[in-house]
């Protein structure tokens, strides 16, 4: 089930603040002071558009058609590149999904694998992001076939700065398929 | 003590549970014998990392120091290899690192062999004068097996950091031996090993630095365990053993220094009391003491070695035991070949009593001068004949 974009929006301004708690809390409070009583309340949302109005970073209330846009191209394993716009703010990992780039994201954002792994083919851009974290660090570490500019795509957040950047998909992912076999995004 | 050490009582008491019936793969994360089998391991982790002080997370445990040597060399060289081509090294170094540096001059990578100067140590000099723009790392080895010298870590880690290269250490005979703290020495890179500190055989573990994160690329290729570094089911009675090991070491690390000094200097000077012409390889004060490579002039270390079959010694170091040639590593030092030929390496550690050191030196002495006896050269050298005007005829 999908809301409109009005009622979205509403949404996101309204659970703005719970961002970073669980969704068992989200739930909770997203109705008037009824608990536990699932039968009167709006029918929960489907997890993976939850997801997406809470991944979105501080400008989230405004409407994704009014954000300035950047332009990235991502270049797969095969050489083949496909153009993209990401309104700024966006993650790397989201803008892949959105436009059908095969960027496996198992974790789904939550800096516990490796597997949107991308690799910067400027190395200037590369220079403007902000030091990887430990832990994102950590799960960089764990990345097949880990470059001096490898990012994960899930920690790069799209600014105007990086209009222009280049990333590179690398040719597998430690989530083994030796079969070809792609996971569908999650 | 310086090819291999016995396992300490202590450590093995510690290491049997986990082959016995806490036999758990420390990698299974769904039931009791898998979580049990982790937390030993990182318990060890811990205990490793207290020895140098560093944090668990930088530990990564292996077989060994060699496969140590191997991931910090070949992989920090793989994984900079577009724009860095440089590593410098010693010519003292351990094997493993002298022919993971030739495999990998083989590849296409070059590599600097800094020379010693006569008693051991690197000149600084030198050091600095080696580095280029594309060096991706300087190893230098904190003790050397062979000789016993310790370099001078912290300088030279201040001199990599400032040139913003990598500085890897060998750390096998030093780490449990002598205070290291891989942030004083700014070390980014170590080996250790588990058994030259009283620890099983079959483990060892690097130090690999966090902040700034030092990357390598993977020797071992599989599951991604020990952080993405080392493949491979980690040995959780090794690594128990190794964590054991480190442990003791850090608490006694002070009582042993005692213990083996005053040994070593009874040694020496029973040795040098009823023997004359006798040559220390190796600066005599920066010296780890539990090593004592000596020369003793006109003899034949081979047949020294023959004649003293009740002492664990060897001339040059186990991996060159079974090689002709003499010791590299004294070669380096400028010791002519003949004394190379005679010297021999007495290891001192924490179970070694003073019964033993008298009988080494009881046994030595006879054997000296034994073999000087029969030596057509000791005769001339008391005639006082200079040996280096001999022609000597071919034959």
């Amino acid at each position: 089930m999908s809301l409109s974009a009005a009622a979205r929006r509403s949404l996101a301004q309204r659970c703005s603040h719970l961002r970073r708690e669980s969704p068992l809390l989200w739930c909770h409070r997203s109705s008037a002071p009824q608990e536990h009583d699932l039968g009167s309340r709006r029918p929960p949302q489907p997890w993976s558009s939850r997801l997406r109005s809470r991944a979105f970073s501080s400008p989230s209330a405004a409407s994704e058609q009014d954000k300035p846009k950047i332009s990235v191209t991502f270049v797969d394993k095969n050489g083949s590149e496909k153009s993209i716009q990401v309104p700024v703010g966006m993650s790397m990992l989201e803008a892949a999904h959105e436009n059908e780039i095969e960027l496996e994201g198992a974790c789904e954002g939550s800096l516990a694998c490796s597997t949107c792994h991308v690799i910067f083919m400027d190395e200037e851009l590369y220079q403007k992001l902000p030091e990887p974290s430990d832990e994102e660090n950590d799960m960089l570490d764990l990345a097949f076939g880990l470059t001096e500019t490898s990012r994960l795509g899930c920690q790069i957040i799209a600014k105007p700065e990086l209009d222009g950047m280049r990333l590179a998909l690398p040719p597998a992912t430690r989530n083994f398929a030796v079969d070809g076999h792609v996971p569908k995004p999650h | 003590m310086q090819a291999t050490s016995p396992v300490d009582p202590r450590v093995l008491d510690a290491m049997i549970p986990y082959y016995l019936h806490q036999f758990g793969n420390p990698h299974s994360r769904t039931h009791l014998y898998g979580w049990e089998s982790d937390e030993a391991v990182e318990k060890a982790r811990e205990q490793v990392a207290a020895l140098i002080g560093a944090d668990a997370k930088e530990i990564i445990f292996t077989s060994g120091a060699t496969e140590s040597n191997n991931i910090a060399l070949k992989g920090v060289m793989h994984f900079y290899r577009e724009k860095k081509k440089h590593a410098i090294t010693t010519q003292t170094e351990h094997k493993c690192v002298l022919d993971s540096c030739r495999h990998l001059q083989q590849e296409g990578f070059e590599v600097t062999y800094l020379p010693v100067k006569k008693d051991g140590l690197i000149d600084l000099g030198e050091l600095k004068a080696a580095i280029r723009p594309d060096t991706a790392i300087v190893s230098v080895m904190t003790v050397n097996n062979e000789i016993g010298v310790v370099q001078p870590v912290e300088e030279i880690g201040k001199l990599c950091r400032e040139h913003k290269v990598f500085f890897h250490t060998d750390g096998a005979q030093a780490a449990g031996k002598i205070p290291i703290n891989v942030n004083d020495m700014k070390i980014d890179l170590m080996s250790l090993s588990g058994h030259k500190i009283y620890g099983p055989k079959g483990v060892g573990a690097l130090y690999l630095r966090r902040r700034p994160r030092v990357r390598v690329e993977a020797q071992m290729s599989g599951g991604g365990q020990e952080r993405g570094i080392r493949s491979g089911t980690v040995a959780t009675p090794l690594a128990v053993g190794m964590g054991a090991a480190c442990d003791i070491a850090l608490k006694e690390m002070a009582y042993d220094e005692e213990h083996i000094k005053a040994l070593q200097k009874r040694l020496y000077d029973g040795l040098t009391a009823k023997l004359q012409a006798v040559v220390v390889n190796g600066s005599m004060e920066h010296r780890y003491a539990g090593n004592l490579n000596l020369s003793f002039a006109c003899v034949e270390g081979e047949s020294l070695l023959m004649g003293l079959k009740e002492v664990a010694v060897s001339s040059g170091s186990a991996c060159t035991s079974a090689s002709l040639e003499p010791s590299y590593v004294l070669r380096a030092l400028g010791v002519d070949e003949d004394m190379a030929h005679t010297s021999i390496r007495f290891g001192i550690g924490r179970f070694t009593t003073v019964e033993e050191i008298d009988r080494a030196i009881e046994l030595t002495v006879t054997q000296v001068e034994k073999l000087r006896e029969m030596s057509p050269l000791w005769e001339m050298v008391k005639d006082g004949v200079d040996l280096k005007s001999i022609q000597w005829t071919q034959h």
